[in-house]
């Protein structure tokens, strides 16, 4: 009985894999750049069954959640906003250097990941009984939030940071307009530095005599 | 039970396809895809080497849990990036990018 669950498993593990190599691919090669992000969502929505196969419940709800409805869909609008995001979508480097450069670390890439996932004596490093993991969920929220909550916070600010960094970004480029505003208000393009006392007596002074 | 080296396989080929697409392709949104898949591979080879190490902790699903906040946070920056050089340059193509001054005259 064991034996047959142990092939269902190593069955299921198979599917998945081989749909997420050809939607990673379709990804990667599908013409139409909206559908290429679309199956990037739908990729990270499978990678997600092998941490269902990890014993990860919570990281599985929490990569369709994220990657699923938030990045991908971030993207597409992304997409959607850039009217020329068609151009070039499959195109590759031309220029022979720089592609022959791209090739090589990819190559190695490649090469130092098929060492470390086929050479490397992992089955000597580590046994092969498969921890109990029925209490999964509260384990990982005590390591989370008890001892290692300080590195939550630092990825919420780090969140946070980021969203507020997006904006300023966006408003930079307004402000580079700011120019033309600065000469339909007459004001001087540099006005000499004014004193702190008098400005604010006259202020006052005018304040009190139109009330 | 599923042998590691299984695991790792696949996330090394999700690894080494992203690669690919982040060192060849010269779409810009390609290139952020491309970086999403490649996070994807090192997250599955994290979890995996994780619940197969001796001594079982939650390191693993944890950083993956602060991988996968940190993708969200720098997907958000890479977009307004992608926004300011489409706005700057009139394309989203590295090998294409005219300053909008130029394009303009």
């Amino acid at each position: 009985m064991q034996e047959v669950e142990i092939l269902f498993e190593q069955v299921e593990f198979l599917v998945i894999a081989v749909i997420v190599i050809v939607l990673a691919y379709l990804a990667l090669e599908y013409r139409d750049i909206v559908y290429a992000v679309f199956f990037f969502g739908v990729m990270a929505s499978v990678v997600a069954g092998f941490f269902l196969l990890l014993e990860a419940p919570f990281v599985a709800g929490m990569q369709i959640a994220v990657y699923t409805g938030g990045i991908t869909a971030l993207i597409i609008f992304g997409v959607l906003l850039i009217p020329r995001s068609q151009d070039s979508t499959l195109e590759v480097i031309h220029d022979p250097r720089r592609r022959k450069i791209g090739l090589l670390i990819t190559a190695w890439v490649v090469l130092l990941s098929a060492f470390l996932a086929l050479l490397f004596p992992w089955v000597e490093s580590f046994p092969a009984s498969r921890p109990d993991l029925s209490q999964s969920l509260e384990m990982l929220a005590q390591w989370l939030w008890g001892t290692h909550g300080v590195y939550v916070q630092i990825v919420a600010l780090i969140i946070f940071a980021s969203l507020v960094g997006a904006i300023v970004i966006i408003k930079m480029e307004k402000a580079e307009h700011l120019h033309p505003l600065e000469e339909s208000f007459a004001l001087p393009p540099e006005s000499p530095p004014q004193t702190a006392e008098v400005p604010e007596l006259e202020a006052f002074d005018v304040e009190d005599d139109t009330g | 039970m599923i042998p590691l080296s299984w695991y790792l396989v696949v996330a090394f080929v999700l690894v080494g396809m992203g690669a690919y697409g982040m060192a060849v392709k010269r779409n810009l949104i390609r290139i952020l895809v491309s970086a999403e898949i490649m996070g994807n591979g090192v997250s599955l080879a994290l979890i995996a080497v994780a619940l197969y190490s001796p001594t079982y902790s939650f390191t693993g699903q944890a950083l993956v849990i602060l991988i996968i906040a940190i993708a969200a946070a720098h997907t958000a920056i890479a977009m307004v990036l992608l926004l300011l050089y489409h706005r700057r340059y009139r394309t989203v193509d590295l090998g294409k990018a005219i300053p909008k001054e130029v394009a303009t005259s």
